[in-house]
């Protein structure tokens, strides 16, 4: 269906190509996975296979590219709309239309489409990916599930066989990406149309696909079946876990996991429980928010210690966002009270509330404006009046020495992150808040990010962070809060909230069903 | 009235067009009446038919700009007064005159007459006139459907045009997220945080553009026939043409000067944009699912538009 022929690709200014001589092929109906570290070139990959790049990102092709049987090398996007549909990130920032019919339909318009084509066409479309009754509503009042299945549907609308899809679940909770990898892989075998997806979380979709294509950071890329993970560092728990116990072949699914792992006695750890500290360093009474009149945070009550990381849990639109906010009070509160050492903080102002607590948001790099590394961490310890770099030593502590010269803008999303925490706690806050810090991390990062927050831990802060990240919340959370349509339903200890027998088990707690084994590092490794 | 107007019941192309034809009503009229009645009317039509969507939160940024263009109209001609003996007296400022060192010295304040006055404030409303139709139509406009609305035969430009439409909006979303955000580092003062705010808020609004104008490209926007090379080449010199003319015409108009020039490079402009698009749309493939019918209130503000351009070529409102 595919089939790339030495292919290159670089961007300017850089010397390192994105890609280098990539020899690929995809057949009809194959369902492939492009995995890699952020910032190697999958994502160029995928794009160059409907001509967005190089003809919207820049740079510059070499080799060739076959589709159906037709060298369409250096074709434009448009040109080849009739045969590859392309989903974006952000279903949201490539609508085009203002209903669900129009934007279904907007692609067969531009491809001139009859108008009994096209209603033909939508009803199919609308069937295939079960939005019928979602037809006439406005885009905008759909979830975030609801919205990719749309922009799948419009993707496919006009025959097209070919799907290329850019991180679809990276915005989901955990149902939500379930039932879209679902409808891929449904896409893919019962349909036979060729779906190519990057994505970063690995685990969601690895049990479905036929094919996984990993990019390297020197731009080789290789294609092939599971066998490729074995020497692989950015891999979700059920393949680490099967590379810990030199399980052969390597095990991807979840069930086979099972199998194996009952078939030899395993050594595992409990979980130390560390001892709390007596200390609440916040208290959080009876917290409401509401925007034009509708709950978006109904009383919320918890307390969180000194010492302690509590994460905040639910799907997308319960709230987790809203509570930091209204907890740093920067945001909107209806009514409700935070209690902490130094008071209420929607009391203090900007500049003392960095004292007490700090909010690092979703888009950390918002936060960044100055030019280089050396002259962000110089300027915070001038604003927080430390006179011994005290900010460089939080980030060094947090990611080791950078070339204090590179641009903000050019570090890694995990960098980028750790510099945001390194200048917000330099006043020395007690109480760190984040809102889904692990979005646009692969695993390697997501790891060093939890050393991080383990270390803050270490040093008696208080850590609430927002997340949809079952595996990263185990790895750093003592206990977990649950939120949905903003009440609190939940609040246990992480390994009763992520263990067997709960709504959200992780990877290792469904293959091993041990109460109280919930991540790799507690398994202890077989020598081969 | 059983069915109350919004902005959504018009096409935002009417509204674009009327925009437009208030602001060359403006630009071409000396009367500062005429410049107030057009403010309000704009602020009227935003305050009636607003929706609430994104884009219509930009009202606040334009009421600003017009506000300070004004402002800083009559300031200029207080500050950097020019004697003119004929004129009345308003405010009897103490004059300074400051030697620079090479050529005349110049004169600050001393005795503001009030044409001088008169005469910055009108400079200021005509500016802040256009300012605010400009607001008008980008408040009441849906970017996104404008741009499905653009025909296709103008691809290149709309490309462009729809990259540089969705920025105004977007900047103006980001720029409430990076703000909220930067006040958590709590400094929100000082010349490192205007960078600190434009740097971000350009990338999001840059980025979001052209990934919208990426999906649309995906999706087939822009594709056409064949056409023969001649053809090709006729379409292009007379969108270049349409676009030349239709720039240099409305500058001499606001310039004022060269009133019969201005509008023949009008006329100019409007029939090459014309013979454009014909051209162009030989080559047409899109079709429409639901046409686009031209609704009664569509029909009402072009007339009115048609209207206010007559009357400002025959010289009403001069």
């Amino acid at each position: 269906m595919i089939a790339l022929r030495d292919v290159s690709f670089g961007y300017a200014g850089t010397e390192r190509p994105a890609l280098s001589r990539v020899n690929l092929d995809f057949l009809p109906g194959e369902f492939s996975l492009v995995c890699g570290a952020t910032g190697s070139g999958k994502s160029t990959l995928l794009r160059i296979l409907n001509g967005l790049a190089p003809h919207f990102t820049g740079g510059s092709l070499s080799g060739s590219l076959v589709i159906d049987g037709i060298d369409v090398t250096g074709s434009k996007p448009h040109e080849l709309a009739a045969q590859v549909g392309f989903v974006n990130q952000q279903p949201e920032s490539s609508f085009v239309s203002d209903t669900v019919k129009q934007e279904l339909v907007y692609g067969m318009e531009q491809l001139g489409f009859n108008r009994d084509k096209m209603s033909d066409s939508l009803k199919q479309v609308a069937e295939l990916l079960d939005i019928e009754e979602l037809l006439d509503r406005p885009l905008s009042w759909l979830s975030g599930g609801q919205q990719q299945r749309v922009a799948i549907a419009s993707a496919l609308a006009a025959g097209q066989k070919i799907l290329l899809l850019d991180e679809p679940t990276s915005a989901l909770d955990p149902e939500a990406a379930a039932e879209i990898v679902g409808v891929l892989k449904s896409l893919a075998h019962e349909h036979g149309i060729t779906v190519i997806l990057v994505e970063h979380r690995i685990e969601r979709v690895i049990e479905l696909v036929d094919s996984v294509v990993i990019v390297a950071n020197d731009g080789l890329v290789t294609k092939g079946g599971y066998e490729q993970f074995e020497n692989y560092h950015l891999v979700p728990p059920v393949i680490g876990l099967s590379t810990e116990l030199s399980w052969n072949p390597v095990t991807v699914s979840v069930s086979a996991a099972k199998a194996n792992w009952e078939r030899g006695p395993q050594q595992w750890k409990q979980l130390v429980n560390e001892n709390l500290s007596k200390t609440v360093a916040m208290e959080v009474n009876d917290l409401s928010v509401s925007y034009d009149g509708l709950d978006a945070v109904s009383k919320v009550s918890f307390e969180v210690h000194a010492g302690e990381v509590v994460a905040l849990m639910g799907k997308n639109g319960s709230g987790k966002s809203s509570v930091l906010w209204a907890i740093q009070g920067g945001g909107k509160r209806s009514s409700g009270s935070v209690k902490t050492q130094f008071g209420d903080p929607k009391s203090l102002s900007a500049d003392e509330r960095l004292c007490v607590l700090t909010l690092v948001p979703q888009k950390a790099a918002d936060l960044l404006f100055l030019n280089s590394l050396a002259d962000e961490l110089s300027e915070s310890d001038k604003f927080a009046q430390l006179t011994d770099s005290g900010t460089s030593k939080i980030f060094e502590s947090l990611t080791g020495r950078l070339d204090p010269k590179i641009h903000p803008r050019d570090l890694s999303a995990g960098q980028q992150l750790a510099l945001v925490l390194a200048l917000q706690l330099v006043k020395g806050a007690g109480i760190l808040l984040l809102d889904e810090p692990t979005r646009g991390l692969d695993y390697a990062a997501k790891r060093s990010l939890a050393k991080q927050i383990r270390a803050l831990r270490k040093e008696g802060k208080s850590v609430l962070v927002a997340s949809h990240d079952v595996e990263f919340v185990a790895l750093v959370a003592d206990r977990v809060l649950e939120l949905e349509s903003g009440k609190m339903i939940s609040d246990k200890l992480t390994t009763v909230a992520l263990g067997i027998g709960s709504s959200h088990p992780t990877q290792i707690s469904q293959i091993t069903g041990q109460p109280g084994l919930l991540t790799l590092s507690q398994v202890e490794k077989v020598q081969k | 009235m059983a069915k109350r107007f919004t902005a959504s019941t018009a096409s935002p192309l009417t509204w674009w067009l009327f925009a437009v034809t208030m602001a060359i009503v403006a630009g071409v009229s000396q009367n500062a009446m005429i410049q107030i009645l057009i403010c309000a009317a704009a602020l009227f039509a935003i305050l009636i038919f607003r929706e609430e969507a994104p884009w219509s939160r930009s009202v606040k940024f334009y009421l600003f700009l017009a506000g300070f263009v004004v402002i800083a109209r009559v300031l200029f001609r207080i500050v950097f007064n020019i004697q003119n003996p004929e004129d009345t007296t308003a405010i009897d400022l103490p004059g300074f005159s400051i030697n620079l060192g090479f050529g005349p010295p110049v004169e600050l304040f001393g005795a503001v007459g009030i044409q001088a006055l008169t005469g910055g404030a009108t400079d200021g409303l005509r500016l802040a006139a256009i300012i605010l139709s400009i607001g008008m139509a980008s408040s009441l406009a849906n970017p996104r459907a404008l741009l499905k609305s653009t025909p296709s035969a103008l691809y290149e430009i709309a490309s462009a045009i729809s990259v540089a439409i969705n920025l105004a909006p977007q900047m103006i979303s980001s720029l409430q997220r990076v703000q909220k955000a930067r006040s958590l580092r709590g400094r929100s003062k000082g010349l490192g945080s205007m960078a600190g705010t434009v740097i971000p808020v350009l990338e999001d609004a840059i980025d979001s553009s052209l990934s919208l104008a990426a999906s649309m490209d995906s999706r087939g926007f822009g594709r056409r026939g064949s056409l023969s090379k001649p053809l090709v080449l006729g379409a292009r010199l007379s969108s270049l043409m349409a676009v030349g003319a239709l720039s240099v015409g409305s500058f001499a108009l606001l310039v004022g000067q060269t009133q019969t020039l201005g509008w023949v490079l009008i006329a100019i402009g409007i029939v090459s944009s014309f013979a454009s698009i014909r051209i162009n749309s030989k080559s047409q493939i899109r079709t429409r699912f639901e046409p686009m019918k031209l609704q009664f209130f569509d029909a009402l503000i072009l007339s009115l538009s048609a209207l206010l351009l007559i009357a400002a070529i025959l010289g009403w409102f001069a």
